[in-house]
């Protein structure tokens, strides 16, 4: 072929040149579209709807499981954006970016709009009362035991409903499942303080050591504590709070904190009685029990300078009271348990408990109290659905088949289940294994209330309203779903309720006099509770019951490093995608990952030392193997990250959902061991060892950050000095 | 020679870019008093004459906000409802089998919106308030609306369906914005029960002897550019 010159680069240069000139011109006037524009009116004035003027409303933000409360604003009967309801004691106002994406999964293109029934590999469109039909009909002659409810947490009055639903249908097997709930954390929380959430007062602790909490990040309620936080920092008598966080894998909260420590993965618990013995306050058996944890072994275990220790120990002993937390990073292990029992009990040693550790509220209607649930139920499902005990499973607000562990092969044993039924919101990867997909109402067009678990000052409910018609009119609410299918069995126990609404504003109007509302009349009861979006109580507070003990808790010496899988993987979650049910909403693919600023992918974080001994550089394709699987993805230097671990973030790999998730990085869940905490029962997110091998490939890493960006955080990430010489106290 | 070819289909593209450009500009509205827009077809041929005209040339004087009845309140006028059409053709017999008023009732009964069309546009990066504007001339200075609808929208009482007449070009509006309107006290306070400056600056005095106040209006960029 002769070579004219005229390559693809010339091309481009002239297309460039015209477009440019078009956009100029459309600078001009015309963008003016007089005469050609439609102006579309009213047929009829809807009351309150002004053109061009807002309307706002309070509700609650669905996102995650902290219980912000939202004002929406909404203009010609359109949600446009949503801001934190100041009124709310949990986030005073605020909100987080995953909760501004909410009306992206409201508006979302990828939403389900009509029940699917399938028919061979695809689904078939019917109607809602042929599905009905459908579920009653393959519920007939199943017993109570052969039916499964999963779903993720639900709370308030959903979840009276659902608990009615399923004694109507004589089942006890609800099985709560969030995949990244702190399971283990609760169960010895309530060891420790008698309580599985108690209230964490950050403002007042003079220091926060964190043992992998990501409480500025993903943490419980991460909105709250961040402007904990901010008070903390400002300092109580004038002392600025200090923050040491511990952890093998740097997190938003450890890039803001005053020191990160690096630490063998699975160590921590080590580390916290190491500390314990290094305070040297203990007495009695607690004394006699960390008697062995001295320095030089501690050090040598989990790979913190002793001089690191001491300073930790001669900072707690200096300031107080402070505060000690243990989160997803200490309790991912088999002895998970027995690290958080060790981390807890650092706060009885320091005094902190009934100072920055509290009582916290309770909503006095327990029945709406939060069901709660972690992996140890998918297991038990799982194991069910192996042994085909299940002939029907629904299956509401979880994502099984993407967040559980390979090793558990979730897939194949929902297969034999005989119904499979998905209330969703998409088309994940679970709602593609069931027989029947009943598409839901997004939140913000929704009826309901939360409960939240971690109440912030007093207790309150919060209002889930619609914000604005349904984008998609053959939606449904879960409740009025819920609501429909219990009336197949019990019409005349339920036929005062026209739907979710009814019953709603009955059970709240009913109980108006405890809800604040004795001296209201029904409606302005009624009016007042939709327009704060918030029911206020007192709440009854359960008093701190747990004590420090230390029988029971022994730790195990540090994994030997396993010749043939000699990394341990590190699942991170990520702020913005979580455990991965809301990847299709593109702003949270677009916004950077805070510590990489990688945007629309995954990639592997490995420690540049790490990196250097396996000839890896960024963006080499690599593959990481367990015993269960292998991924391939781009490697990232990352000195926020303990030599002998890598680690990827949670929420990317999705093979369905939507456009703006699938085919979009790998799922480092899919390799990850089925290891459980010996005490709970519940997954071991951290436990799984992997092997790292180039593939050959490179690819530019797609991120925000600059080469001399990258350059000024790994300068001032201190803990990659090993060094004694650093005064906490000096520093701060 | 390659060299060359490449460099003369850079310029052609180049000259190519350019004419676009120019010929798209050739068409910016002078800024003049008076400048007339293209005549839009409507739906329905609207008689502003009949409904907001005088009188004596058989018009009903209706004010132009009864039936623009967002303009006083929100940044748009909008257009009515249908049904505020509706309400009153509803009881008027005389017109009900006239074309016009038949095609009206075929929208209300199919309960479908009448596809009006723009009349009077600005580009999307530029934010009149409607609201601002009749607050400070009609609401505040009590000047007549027709004459204050009128300073952007023509003589909209003498015409059947609206046609622009004004050029809507940023130095059209600055044209006002730099004149010297009347206030009721200095710094443009306190006027109802809202006190606001017209500018960043207060307001020139022009013959404060005779008590006669005047301010010109914003001229800060993001006053119309947010
Ligand atoms: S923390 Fe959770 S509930 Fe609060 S705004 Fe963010 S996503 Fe919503």
């Amino acid at each position: 072929m002769m070579d004219s010159g005229f390559d693809r680069r010339d091309f481009l240069k002239v297309m460039g040149w015209s477009g440019a000139a078009v956009a100029l011109s459309g600078c001009g006037n015309t963008s003016i579209e007089d005469g050609k524009e439609t102006l579309v009116s009213y047929v009829e004035a809807v009351d309150y709807q002004i053109p061009g003027v807002g309307v706002y409303y309070n509700s609650s933000c669905a996102q995650c499981d902290a219980g912000c409360s939202i004002n929406g604003k909404v203009r010609e009967g359109r949600v446009l954006k949503l801001e934190g309801n100041p009124a709310s004691a949990i986030n005073r106002g605020k909100m987080c970016g995953l909760g501004q994406a909410g009306v992206q999964h409201h508006y979302n293109p990828d939403r389900l709009r009509e029940p699917l029934l399938r028919n061979g590999g695809s689904g078939e469109t019917i109607t809602w009362e042929k599905a009905y039909a459908l579920i009653s009909e393959k519920l007939k002659g199943v017993s109570g035991e052969e039916i499964a409810f999963l779903s993720g947490v639900v709370s308030g009055h959903l979840k009276v409903l659902l608990g009615n639903y399923l004694s109507s249908l004589g089942s006890k097997n609800h099985f709560v499942y969030e995949a990244l709930a702190p399971g283990v954390v609760r169960a010895a929380n309530k060891k420790a303080y008698g309580v599985e959430m108690p209230r964490y007062n950050i403002s007042k602790a003079k220091v926060v050591l964190s043992f992998g909490a990501d409480f500025l990040g993903a943490w419980v309620s991460p909105v709250h504590f961040s402007q904990q936080y901010a008070q903390f920092r400002k300092g109580v008598d004038g002392q600025r709070g200090v923050l040491i966080q511990v952890e093998p894998k740097m997190t938003l909260t450890g890039a803001n904190a005053d020191r990160w420590v690096p630490i063998r993965p699975g160590t921590e618990g080590i580390l916290a009685l190491g500390i314990i013995n290094a305070l040297g306050i203990a007495t009695g058996d607690i004394a006699a029990a960390v008697k062995g944890y001295d320095k030089a072994r501690v050090s040598k275990e989990t790979g913190v300078p002793p001089g690191h220790i001491d300073k930790i120990a001669a900072i707690l002993k200096l300031r107080s009271p402070s505060l000690v937390l243990a989160g997803g990073a200490a309790e991912g292990y088999a002895h998970g348990s027995q690290n958080a029992a060790a981390i807890n009990l650092l706060n009885h040693v320091l005094g902190n408990v009934g100072k920055t550790v509290e009582a916290s509220a309770a909503v006095p209607f327990p029945q709406m109290a939060p069901a709660k649930g972690n992996t140890a139920a998918l297991k038990s499902l799982n194991d069910g659905l192996a042994e085909g005990k299940y002939k029907v499973l629904f299956n509401y607000a979880a994502n099984p088949v993407f967040t559980a562990p390979g090793a558990m092969k979730f897939k194949d044993n929902m297969a034999k289940a005989g119904f499979k039924v998905a209330f969703a919101h998409y088309m994940d990867e679970t709602a593609l294994q069931a027989d029947l997909v009943l598409p839901l109402e997004s939140a913000l067009e929704d009826w309901g209330t939360q409960v939240p678990e971690y109440m912030a000052e007093g207790a309150q409910i919060n209002i889930l309203q619609p914000l604005m018609e349904n984008v998609h009119p053959n939606t449904r609410s879960i409740g009025d779903i819920l609501l429909a299918l219990l009336k197949q069995s019990r019409a005349e126990e339920y036929k005062n309720y026209e739907d979710f609404y009814a019953y709603l504003r009955s059970a709240l109007v009913q109980n108006k006099a405890a809800l604040g509302g004795h001296a209201m009349d029904e409606d302005a009861f009624w009016n007042e509770t939709l327009t704060k979006g918030i029911i206020k109580l007192v709440g009854t507070t359960a008093a701190l019951s747990g004590k420090a003990g230390i029988s029971g808790l022994k730790l195990p010496a540090p994994a030997e490093i396993d010749e043939q899988y000699p990394l341990q993987l590190i699942p991170s979650v990520n702020i913005s995608l979580r455990d991965g049910r809301h990847t299709n909403q593109p702003w949270l693919q677009e916004s950077p990952d805070p510590l990489t600023t990688i945007v629309w992918d995954s990639w592997m974080e490995i420690h540049p030392k790490k990196a250097a001994e396996l000839g890896i550089v960024e963006g080499d394709i690599v593959e990481i193997t367990s015993r269960i699987g292998s991924i391939k993805t781009q490697a990232y230097l990352f000195p926020g990250i303990h030599p002998d671990a890598i680690s990827v973030p949670i929420g990317q790999g999705h093979e369905a959902m939507g456009r703006y998730a699938k085919g979009y990085g790998v799922n480092p869940l899919k390799i990850m061991d089925a290891v459980f905490d010996r005490e709970t029962g519940e997954l071991a997110m951290h436990e799984t060892r992997v092997k790292v091998s180039k593939t050959g490939q490179r690819v530019i890493v797609v991120k925000d950050e600059s080469a001399a960006g990258a350059k000024q955080i790994r300068e001032k990430i201190a803990g990659r000095v090993y060094t004694d010489n650093v005064d906490l106290t000096k520093e701060v | 020679m390659h060299r060359f070819l490449r460099i003369t289909v850079l310029l052609t593209g180049l000259f190519a870019a350019f004419s676009i450009y120019a010929a798209e500009s050739q068409q910016s509205v002078p800024m003049t008093e008076d400048s007339l827009g293209p005549l839009v077809e409507q739906p329905i041929e609207f008689p502003h004459n009949r409904h907001a005209g005088d009188a004596d040339k058989g018009g009903m004087q209706i004010n132009c906000m009864y039936c623009h009845t967002y303009a006083r309140r929100s940044a748009v006028a909008g257009i009515p409802p249908l049904q505020k059409c509706i309400g009153c053709h509803q009881s008027i017999e005389s017109v009900r089998e006239t074309p016009r008023i038949k095609k009206l009732f075929e929208y209300w009964e199919a309960k479908k919106a009448v596809p009006w069309k723009k009349v009077h546009d600005l580009p999307d990066f530029v934010r009149f308030n409607h609201e601002r504007h009749i607050k400070r001339f009609i609401e505040q200075q009590n000047r007549p609306f027709q004459e204050v609808c009128g300073y952007c929208h023509g003589n909209v009482k003498e015409m059947t369906v609206a046609r622009r007449s004004k050029g809507l070009t940023m130095g059209w509006c600055a044209s006002c914005h730099q004149k010297d309107h009347t206030v009721v006290a200095e710094g443009g306070t306190p006027i109802g029960t809202q006190a606001y400056w017209y500018t960043f600056y207060k307001p020139e005095v022009e013959d404060a002897s005779a008590g006669v106040l005047k301010a010109k209006g914003p001229n800060d960029c993001w006053r119309c550019h947010k």
